[in-house]
């Protein structure tokens, strides 16, 4: 079948982040130099080949992407300077955007201006609401921070972050569901029974858990980061969605469900901190390119912890008002973060990730499965 | 009112010539006979001049630094004065484009070579000329009488080999210098040359025969260029000759010598995969042919005469002179022709391979000497195998006839270059002699296995297509991809690749790497390239005066270039650079001559000034 070519692909990538790509002379030092390239999944010198060639379906329904964690062994190595990571990096980016239904992915990532916009519009929509809650629906007096007649009660919040949970969490299955039909039902793709899904089934939460394939990556320190920030931030939003009102009460410390608050507190500061010193250093390879969303990512995540630790203190302070001010500029960073990042943008990884390389172990089970019967070689990765 | 004419000032200036002078003051030195406060002061009235600047210049000047000063003047024209301003062009070439200009607009006025004599009213016709940008004739040959027609010869190489001889044989004095102890260079090392696989011997020898029999040659091994002033026809040049401690008229090579020697160590024409002792000759076909010793391994020289001296001893022709003195001679030649050559790159830089850590992983010189036929094994392809040295009582990986072959072959080409971790221009040669190794291992082991790593074949000269084809037929493995790393598990090499054709990754065990590692400048171009006043490129390669019309010369009238240190070129390319550099000599040579027999001197006629005698 005829290939269609889509010769603007390099320079839509370029938004990306993916901007050197167009350098590579296909000498494949990358994907040799990579620890978790390996047949069938060879990476990243294919996915440069598919960009340089326009070949935007393959690219499309290619898993290689997302098993690649950007240790940046193989941009320190190019000797082209075609930033091979990067690249990947970007796919991802432009991966995440074409999963994406609505569209708003590729708005926020190709335009820093819009997602800006989208951040400042979310965050005043949220600031607008919660103070006409507060006063017209709420407590009433910005001076009580908990218990009775507390200015923003836990349940209220409960009814909120819940249905926002429940949105976020459709539009991402969608997205999810594009996912998994982009790369495991095009032409290529080897149909996979339905009990090999069961049977897999486990990797999900392994993966998505431990995220144990980022450490066969030579540099150890990414992924000790990575596993950090990420248990942090889940630790922290089964806080607030399960325990909000043991959290918000106070003005004594509830040592039992406090303690989880700091510890998650303190590794979303410092994962945070440090890799904003390691990009402005750019310190290794991986840091060596930010992307305008990488930026508002960090930005955001800081500013939601800072606010967070703020608003827990003044209450303990016995600054309640302060706290309750506070407390709505935290929400103003929440929501703009979890209603923009999780579906559209880098938090959806946390899911794309695992979900890949589920895919890609059914994939080799089932060609395993369709393997000739006289000992001939299984059908060659399906994206190629 | 006032505010209107400077926007109009301003607009105009976008298209308006805005020159700066740089006068270049070159080692805290001006030029004999020009005063620079003068000259600034009759400069800063030619037309288009905005600024006068006297600086002091380095080798190593810094563009962006420039650039800031030029971007401040808004200059988008420089005149660099000085004796040889064409050394400090490049770097305020890279200043003008670094500050928006053209990099083209930088103009020289070149004291020494359009100047010479005329004192500081010629300097300001040499200025004003190249502030008007007209063309000033070289006003430096001198008159034909006093053109030297020697030329020296830097390098002994096959380029310099050539260019001596088409001179010398065409009846005209040459100074052959050469830094090592005989002529011959890379070339000598080699076994074959491709693609016609002759013997590179047999081509090279008699060249370096007629060399040493030529009565127009005056080669001096062992020396270095240390000094060389004055201009095109009158060059001054000062040499360094190291001792060689044997009398050349005296040695007959006979090797008592070196049997009595009790020191040894690397051999460098071996690249160190043998041993040489104290006092060697660097192979059997050397020329000069006669022994030498080299002071840092001797026992003699080290003790001051205390110890040792065997070999005086034993040296049945009295040849030996252990204190003997290095000495500097000096002579004049009208002509200079540059033929440097090149190192291989350093493959320990290249840390993923290995190098230096696996015993058979070696750089494509040393394979060079392991296949020759002269070279430690008799050129048979072997294995390192272990051996106990006798002396320090530990096991080296040393090559032996009785090794063992290897069973399998890798060779990886760019390594080093085409990389901008490392050399990130292309080296020319390494493709079609890894291909020539390709062959010698399938043709001296045609049990073995060859691999060839390659990104891109560059078979691009005449009859190199026809080479690779006929490679490929011998059952070479041809792999594009380039090698990422070179690992060894329990005593076996492993290399690791993706075949980008197969598009699957492939971890092979091999017997022995071979590193095809690129060309870079000899070591001591950089210093060479002062001491001649000449500019090198970005790669540090001598430059050239023009890429298409003259590949040969260089920014000073009188120097020429030859061969790989113009920029990596095969063996055919290098002699033929090299006779044609030759031809630049003896055209001045033969212009000088022709002069003098007519008995009739010309006057340099400049554009717009009067005729001078």
């Amino acid at each position: 079948m005829a290939v269609r070519v889509n010769p603007e692909l390099i320079d839509d990538l370029q938004h990306f982040g993916a901007k050197d790509a167009v350098k590579c002379y296909q000498c494949g030092n990358c994907s040799a130099a990579c620890s978790h390239s390996d047949d069938p999944y060879v990476f990243p010198r294919k996915s440069m080949r598919y960009l340089q060639m326009g070949l935007e379906k393959p690219l499309r329904s290619a898993l290689d992407p997302w098993l690649c964690y950007y240790c940046g062994k193989c941009s320190e190595q190019c000797p082209r300077g075609a930033e091979p990571g990067e690249t990947m990096m970007g796919v991802r980016r432009w991966l995440t955007s074409e999963y994406d239904f609505t569209g708003i992915s590729r708005l926020l990532y190709r335009s820093w201006s819009s997602e800006l916009m989208a951040i400042l519009v979310v965050a005043a929509l949220t600031g607008v609401g919660f103070l006409s809650y507060g006063y017209l629906g709420g407590g009433g007096k910005l001076s009580v921070y908990d218990g009775p007649g507390a200015f923003l009660p836990p349940h209220a919040i409960h009814v909120f972050d819940w249905t926002m949970g429940i949105i976020l969490a459709l539009l991402l299955s969608i997205n999810c569901i594009r996912m998994w039909h982009f790369t495991m039902r095009n032409e290529h793709a080897t149909p996979v029974r339905p009990a090999l899904y069961v049977r897999y089934l486990l990797l999900l939460p392994v993966h998505f858990f431990t995220q144990k394939r980022f450490r066969h990556c030579e540099n150890k320190t990414p992924w000790t980061n990575h596993l950090i920030l990420m248990l942090s931030y889940l630790t922290m939003l089964t806080l607030i969605m399960v325990f909000l009102k043991q959290m918000q009460e106070g003005p004594q410390v509830n040592w039992y469900a406090h303690t989880f608050g700091y510890l998650s507190a303190m590794g979303l500061v410092g994962t945070t901190i440090f890799a904003i010193h390691g990009r402005i250093k750019k310190d290794a390879a991986y840091h060596r390119h930010s992307h305008e969303s990488d930026w508002m990512f960090l930005g955001l995540l800081l500013f939601v912890s800072v606010t967070g630790i703020v608003q827990h203190i003044l209450h303990r302070a016995g600054l309640p008002m302060a706290a309750n001010i506070t407390y709505v500029v935290h929400l103003m960073g929440v929501v703009p973060m979890l209603a923009l990042e999780v579906p559209f943008s880098k938090w959806s990884h946390l899911a794309y990730r695992p979900l890949a390389i589920y895919f890609a172990q059914l994939q080799q089970a089932a060609q395993a499965e369709g393997a000739l019967p006289f000992g001939g070689p299984a059908e060659a990765h399906p994206a190629a | 009112m006032k505010s209107t004419t400077e926007t109009t000032i301003a607009k105009g200036q976008a298209q308006t010539t805005r020159i700066g002078v740089f006068l270049l003051r070159v080692n805290g030195t001006t030029p004999p006979g020009v005063d620079y406060a003068m000259l600034a002061e009759y400069a800063a009235k030619l037309p288009g001049v905005k600024t006068v600047r006297t600086i002091a210049v380095s080798a190593a000047m810094e563009p962006e630094k420039l650039a800031t000063d030029i971007r401040k003047a808004k200059l988008n024209t420089i005149v660099l004065a000085a004796e040889h301003p064409g050394f400090y062009k490049p770097a305020f070439a890279r200043a003008l484009a670094l500050a928006g200009g053209d990099g083209g607009q930088v103009r020289l006025a070149s004291f020494a070579e359009r100047g010479d004599g005329g004192g500081a009213g010629r300097a300001r016709e040499v200025l004003t000329s190249a502030v008007r940008g007209t063309p000033n004739a070289p006003a430096v040959a001198p008159s034909p009488s006093a053109f030297n027609t020697a030329t020296l010869v830097i390098g002994g190489g096959v380029a310099g080999i050539q260019a001596a001889l088409e001179i010398a044989e065409s009846g005209h004095k040459v100074y052959l210098v050469e830094r090592t102890g005989t002529i011959g260079g890379r070339m000598a090392m080699f076994d074959k040359t491709f693609p016609t696989l002759d013997c590179a011997a047999c081509i090279l020898t008699p060249k370096m025969v007629a060399v040493s029999q030529n009565p127009n040659i005056e080669l001096l091994v062992l020396s270095e260029v240390q000094e060389v002033s004055g201009n095109i026809g009158q060059f001054t040049v000062k040499v360094l000759k190291h001792a060689t401690r044997v009398d050349a008229a005296a040695c007959v090579a006979c090797g008592d010598c070196a049997r009595y020697c009790p020191v040894t160590t690397a051999s460098e024409f071996d690249m160190g995969i043998a041993t040489r002792k104290g006092i060697f000759i660097p192979f059997p076909q050397a020329v000069p042919n006669t022994y030498m010793i080299d002071p840092a391994y001797c026992n003699w020289v080290q003790s001051d005469g205390k110890k040792c001296g065997a070999c005086a001893k034993k040296c049945s022709k009295g040849a030996i002179h252990l204190d003997a003195k290095d000495e500097t001679v000096e002579f004049a030649v009208g002509n200079i022709i540059v033929a440097t050559g090149y190192d291989a790159l350093d493959a320990h830089r290249v840390e993923r391979y290995g190098y230096g850590t696996y015993p058979n992983v070696l750089n494509s010189l040393e394979f060079e000497r392991l296949t020759n036929a002269s070279g430690p094994t008799g050129g048979k392809i072997v294995m390192k195998s272990k051996k106990l040295n006798k002396k320090t009582k530990q096991e080296e990986w040393v090559f032996a006839p009785d090794g063992e072959k290897p069973k399998a072959v890798a060779i990886i080409h760019c390594v080093g270059s085409r990389d901008k971790n490392y050399n990130s221009y292309c080296s020319r040669v390494c493709c079609m002699y890894s291909l020539k190794f390709a062959h010698l291992v399938r043709e001296k082991l045609p049990e073995a296995k060859c691999y060839e790593y390659y990104i891109d074949m560059r078979a691009f000269g005449k009859g190199y297509e026809e080479f690779h084809e006929r490679i490929r037929e011998e059952g070479v493995y041809l792999v594009r991809g380039r090698t990422a790393t070179v690992a060894e598990r329990d005593g076996q090499l492993y290399i690791h690749g993706e075949d980008t054709l197969d598009e699957h990754l492939i971890t092979l065990p091999v017997d022995m790497v071979l590193l095809s590692v690129g060309l870079q400048p000899s070591q001591g171009t950089a210093e060479l390239a002062e001491k001649l006043c000449i500019p090198r490129d970005d790669d540090g390669w001598f430059r050239e005066l023009n890429y298409n019309s003259e590949p040969n010369s260089t920014m000073r009238q009188g120097i020429y270039v030859a061969g790989v240190c113009q920029g990596p070129k095969d063996i055919p390319d290098t002699v033929a650079q090299a006779s044609a550099a030759a031809a630049h000599a003896l055209r001045s040579i033969v212009g000088a001559t022709a002069h003098a027999t007519a008995a009739q001197q010309k006057t340099v006629e400049i554009a717009g000034t009067p005729a001078r005698p």
